[in-house]
C-alpha cells in the first residue's frame, strides 16, 4: 500500500514539474515579457530598466533554476504586472472561480444524471430522443455564442438579470449555466449508456424477480454499478470547468483565475502565469486523486484489490 | 415588460429584493450624490501618470490627478485655449519659465501642494535624470535642465533652448501633479496601486484586471464632485456593456466598436457620444534595406502605394461623416496656427501615376508583407483589406498578416507595418508628432524595429525647428521638416480616431478629444 502511494506522489510530482517546465519554456520563447508589459511606445531605455529590473537579462537557464526553486519552496514573487505577490492575487480571485465552478457542477450534476438515468430508462423512446438532442446541444454549443445569447435576452431584452460582475446570487445565474451546459450534456450522455450497460445485467433481471420495487431496482441496484464511469466523466470534467472558466469569465466579467489567466498571458505576466499553471495543475491532479478514492469507495473490487 | 426592480418584488418580495439587487443600484439610491458606475473594456497596470500611460488610463486620469495647465474643450473644440490649473501663472524670460501655483491645494491625504511637489514632479530624480522612477518621462521633457521650486508657489523650469511651448506640453502627462513625500515613502510601484492626486476623486480600491473604485473628495480645489463614488468596472464582452448600460446597470459605457453604434443609439434610455481623438492611425514603410531584397527601399514605389489609396472613398465607407482622411501627412487642424486648410495634397488618389512609379521602381512582384496588430484600432483591418485590393490595381502585391501584439508586429520581416501611431499633440505645434515622433531619439529611428534612418535634410531642418522661437521662423522651419518627411514618405496617416462612450440618457456629458472621461465641472451634469 505504501509503495503504491509513493509512486502516486512521484508520479504527481514528475506531473507538475513538467508542467510548470512547459510554462516555462512556452512563456520565455513566444515573446518578451517587457515589450507586451511596457507597450508599443516604449524606448529601448525603459526596456532595458525594467528587464534588469526583473532579473530577465539574465541567462535562460539561470532564470530556470531560480523559478524552479521559487516553485518548490511556493515563492511565486511579485508580479510584473503590478507588483503585488502573486499569491496574494491568486487567491483573491480563487474563491470567485471556486464559487462559479462549484455552483456550475451542481447544476450540471443535478441536470444531467437524472436526465441520463432518463434517457436509459426510456430508450428509444420520444423522451430519450429529447434528452439526447439537448445534450448533443449542451456540448455541442459554444459556451461563448450561450453567453452572449443569455445576456441579450436576459439582461438586454428581458432586463431580470445583471449582465456582468459579481456579487449576488443573481449575478451567479447566467454564467454558473454557461458553464454548466457542457458538463450537463456529457454527463447526460455518459449516464445514460452506463445504465443501458447495467440494466441489461443479470443482476438487474433478478432484482426485478425478487419483486424489488421499480425506483429502488434503478437507485440502489443499477445507479450504483453505474456510477464508476460517471464519476470518472466528472473526474474528467472539473479540467473542463477551469477551462470554461477561461472563457465565461470574460464574458460574464467574472473576477475569478480565468480571466486572471487571459490578462496575465496577453500581458506576458510571467510570475502571475506560473502561478496559475501551478495552481491548476495541482487542482487537477488533486481531483484525480479524488477520483481514484471515489473508484474505491464505490467498487468493493477495487479497494480488495489494491490490498 | 418584466424588469429588473419588478422581478425582484415579485420572486422575493419588497423587503429582501434590496439585498438581491446589484450593488451599484443599491448604493446610488443611499446617498444624496449618486454612485456612478462605468463600464469600460479594460483598465491598466498601474496609475503612475508617466508609467501608466494608455487610452485606458487617460479616460479616468484627470479624476485623480490635475494638471498644471489645462486645455479648454469647452470654450474652443481643438482644445488649443489655455486655461489655469494648478498653475495660476506662467511667464517666460529667455530659457527659463516661471509658474505660480494655486494656494491652499489639498493631496488627497490631507497635504498640501507645494512647489516643491511641483518641482519633484517634473524634476530629474523622477523623470529625465540618470536613472529615473518613471523612465518614459524623458520623452516628454527633453531638453530640460533644472526644475527648481523658487518658494512655496514657485516653480522655475529651465530649457537647453529657448521653448515656448512649455505650458502646452504641461496640458500632457507630464503636467499631474504628484506629491513627493508619499511617492518617495511608498516607491513608484506601490504608488501606481494606491496614487495619490488632487484631483475630485480619491482612489479607495484598485484592481488592475477588474475594478477602480473610486470616492469623492470634498476638499477638491474645483469644487465639490457631483458623484459620491467611481467605479470603472472592467466588462470585456461589449454585449455585457451594452446590456448593462441599457438596463441601467451602468451609467456610462467606453470604448463602442463602430458598427454597433446604431444599435445602441436607438435604444431611448442612452445617448452615444463621440469625440473626434487627437490621434491619427497609420502604417509605416520599412525604408531600410532589412529584408535585403526590400523593394520598398525605392521612394517611388512608396509613393506609389499613396497615390493608390483612395483613403477619402474608404473614411467614408467606413466611419460615414464621422471623421475624415488628413491629405497632407503634417498639416492637422491641431497645428493651430500652422494649419493650412488650403495644402495641396502632393500626392493624391492618381492610379494612373501609381502605375507609372511602380513602373519607375522596377518592383517586380514580389510579396509585401504588412504587419497589423489584431483590432488595436477601430476599422483598421477593414480598411487594410480595402488597399490591398487597391494596390493589387496597380501591380503591388500585399499581403495583410494580422497578429496578436506589438511584439509580434515587431518582428522581422516585414515591409508595412502599424505602430501604436499615438499622435499626442502639443496645443497649437507640430513638434509632435513630426519631429518627436520620428526624429533621432524617436524608437521608429532607434529601436530593433526602426523602420526609417532620419535623412541628414530631416535632421537639418529638424534641428532648425527645434532652434526657431518666433512663429515665422518655426513655421519655415516646420514646412522645410515637413517635406524633409515627405520627400521621403516612410509612413501614411490614415484617418482622425474616434473616442466613442455611451451614458443614461438623463446625464449630460460633454466628450473631450483626449478621450478623457471627466465626471466633474463643465464636463458632466447630472439629474437634479
Amino acid at each position: 500500500m505504501t509503495r503504491f502511494w509513493l509512486i502516486k506522489l512521484l508520479r504527481t510530482i514528475i506531473t507538475l514539474w513538467f508542467v510548470v517546465t512547459f510554462a516555462f519554456i512556452v512563456l520565455r520563447t513566444s515573446g518578451d515579457p517587457v515589450v507586451a508589459l511596457l507597450g508599443a511606445d516604449a524606448m529601448p531605455d525603459e526596456i532595458e530598466h525594467f528587464r534588469e529590473l526583473w532579473g530577465l537579462d539574465r541567462s535562460l537557464f539561470a532564470q530556470y533554476i531560480s523559478y524552479i526553486g521559487q516553485m518548490a519552496t511556493g515563492q511565486f514573487g511579485n508580479s510584473l504586472r503590478d507588483s503585488r505577490p502573486v499569491m496574494d492575487i491568486i487567491l483573491e480571485r480563487l474563491p470567485a472561480t471556486a464559487q462559479l465552478g462549484l455552483a456550475a457542477f451542481l447544476i450540471a450534476a443535478v441536470i444531467g444524471i437524472p436526465a441520463g438515468i432518463v434517457a436509459a430508462l426510456r430508450r428509444g423512446r420520444l423522451t430519450d430522443r429529447i434528452v439526447m438532442v439537448f445534450a448533443v446541444f449542451g456540448f455541442a454549443l459554444p459556451n461563448f455564442f450561450l453567453g452572449i445569447l443569455l445576456i441579450l435576452l436576459f439582461s438586454l431584452y428581458l432586463q431580470i438579470l445583471p449582465s456582468s460582475g459579481t456579487g449576488t446570487f443573481l449575478h451567479l445565474l447566467m454564467p454558473s449555466i454557461t458553464l454548466a451546459t457542457f458538463t450537463a450534456g456529457t454527463l447526460a450522455r455518459f449516464t445514460r449508456s452506463a445504465m443501458l450497460e447495467v440494466l441489461e445485467k443479470p443482476y438487474m433481471r433478478a432484482a426485478a424477480a425478487r419483486g424489488v420495487p421499480f425506483w429502488q431496482r434503478v437507485l440502489f441496484h443499477a445507479l450504483p454499478n453505474a456510477a464508476i464511469p460517471i464519476v470518472t466523466v466528472i473526474g474528467l470534467n472539473l479540467g473542463q470547468l477551469v477551462a470554461g472558466a477561461i472563457v465565461i469569465e470574460s464574458v460574464f466579467a467574472w473576477p475569478g483565475i480565468g480571466r486572471l489567466l487571459v490578462v496575465a498571458v496577453s500581458q506576458r505576466d510571467l510570475a502571475v502565469v506560473q502561478g496559475l499553471v501551478l495552481v491548476i495543475a495541482v487542482t487537477m491532479v488533486l481531483a484525480n486523486l479524488i477520483v481514484d478514492l471515489l473508484y474505491g469507495l464505490l467498487d468493493p473490487r477495487i479497494r480488495e484489490g489494491a490490498k | 415588460m418584466i424588469s429588473r426592480r419588478n422581478f425582484g418584488k415579485y420572486s422575493l418580495g419588497a423587503g429582501a429584493a434590496t439585498l438581491w439587487l446589484p450593488q451599484g443600484m443599491a448604493l446610488a439610491q443611499d446617498g444624496t450624490r449618486p454612485t456612478l458606475t462605468i463600464a469600460v473594456d479594460n483598465l491598466w497596470a498601474n496609475i503612475n501618470t508617466i508609467n501608466g500611460i494608455s487610452t485606458t488610463t487617460r479616460r479616468f486620469f484627470p479624476n485623480i490627478y490635475s494638471h498644471l495647465v489645462e486645455r479648454d474643450y469647452i470654450a474652443d473644440e481643438q482644445g488649443l485655449a489655455l486655461v489655469p490649473g494648478l498653475a495660476t501663472e506662467w511667464s517666460r524670460e529667455g530659457t527659463v519659465w516661471t509658474l505660480k501655483l494655486r494656494e491652499g491645494v489639498k493631496f488627497h491625504n490631507g497635504e498640501t501642494m507645494t512647489a516643491e511637489d511641483v518641482a519633484f514632479t517634473l524634476g530629474p530624480e523622477r523623470l529625465w535624470g540618470e536613472s529615473p522612477f518613471e523612465p518614459r518621462g524623458k520623452t516628454f521633457t527633453a531638453g530640460f535642465v533644472r526644475v527648481e521650486a523658487i518658494d512655496d508657489l514657485t516653480v522655475e523650469i529651465e530649457t537647453a533652448r529657448e521653448d515656448p511651448y512649455i505650458p502646452g506640453k504641461l496640458t500632457g502627462y507630464i503636467g499631474f501633479v504628484v506629491p513627493k513625500a508619499a511617492y518617495l515613502e511608498m516607491g513608484v510601484d506601490a504608488f501606481g496601486q494606491a496614487p495619490i492626486g488632487t484631483g475630485p476623486y480619491r482612489v479607495t480600491l484598485f484592481r488592475s484586471g477588474e475594478v477602480l473604485e473610486m470616492e469623492a473628495f470634498d476638499d477638491y480645489w474645483g469644487g465639490t464632485p457631483p458623484a459620491e463614488k467611481l467605479i470603472w468596472r472592467i466588462v470585456p464582452e461589449f454585449a455585457g456593456r451594452m446590456a448593462g448600460l441599457v438596463s441601467g446597470e451602468f451609467d456610462f459605457i467606453a470604448n463602442i466598436p463602430t458598427d454597433q453604434e446604431a444599435q445602441l443609439a436607438s435604444y431611448d434610455e442612452v445617448i452615444v457620444a463621440r469625440a473626434l481623438a487627437g490621434n491619427y492611425p497609420a502604417f509605416a514603410f520599412n525604408t531600410r534595406p532589412d529584408p535585403e531584397d526590400n523593394p520598398l527601399v525605392d521612394v517611388n514605389l512608396r509613393k506609389a502605394m499613396v497615390q493608390a489609396i483612395d483613403m477619402d472613398a474608404i473614411v467614408q465607407a467606413l466611419f460615414g461623416e464621422t471623421t475624415f482622411h488628413p491629405p497632407v501627412p503634417f498639416n492637422f487642424p491641431e497645428y493651430g496656427d500652422f494649419y493650412d486648410p488650403d495644402m495641396v495634397n502632393p500626392l493624391p488618389y492618381d492610379p494612373e501615376a501609381a502605375r507609372a512609379l511602380v513602373e519607375a521602381s522596377g518592383y517586380d512582384g514580389q510579396v509585401l508583407r504588412w504587419h497589423i496588430t489584431r483590432q488595436f484600432y477601430p476599422n483598421y483591418e477593414a480598411a487594410a483589406e480595402i488597399m490591398v485590393e487597391q494596390w493589387r490595381q496597380i501591380g503591388v502585391n500585399v499581403q495583410a498578416v494580422i497578429l496578436d501584439n506589438f511584439e509580434l508586429v515587431y518582428t522581422r520581416p516585414y515591409h508595412l507595418m502599424n505602430m501604436s501611431m499615438s499622435t499626442d499633440f502639443i496645443p497649437g505645434d507640430p513638434y509632435q508628432p513630426l519631429w518627436l515622433d520620428w526624429g533621432p531619439t524617436a524608437s521608429r529611428s532607434t529601436a530593433h524595429w526602426k523602420t526609417w534612418d532620419p535623412t541628414p535634410e530631416y535632421l537639418a531642418a529638424g534641428k532648425e525647428f527645434e532652434e526657431a522661437v518666433e512663429f515665422e521662423d518655426r513655421k519655415a522651419a516646420y514646412l522645410k521638416l515637413s517635406q524633409a518627411w515627405q520627400d521621403v514618405t516612410p509612413g501614411y496617416y490614415l484617418w482622425k480616431s474616434v473616442y466613442n462612450w455611451a451614458h443614461r440618457a438623463d446625464i449630460e456629458f460633454v466628450p473631450r478629444p483626449d478621450g478623457e472621461m471627466r465626471m466633474f465641472g463643465d464636463y458632466m451634469a447630472l439629474p437634479a
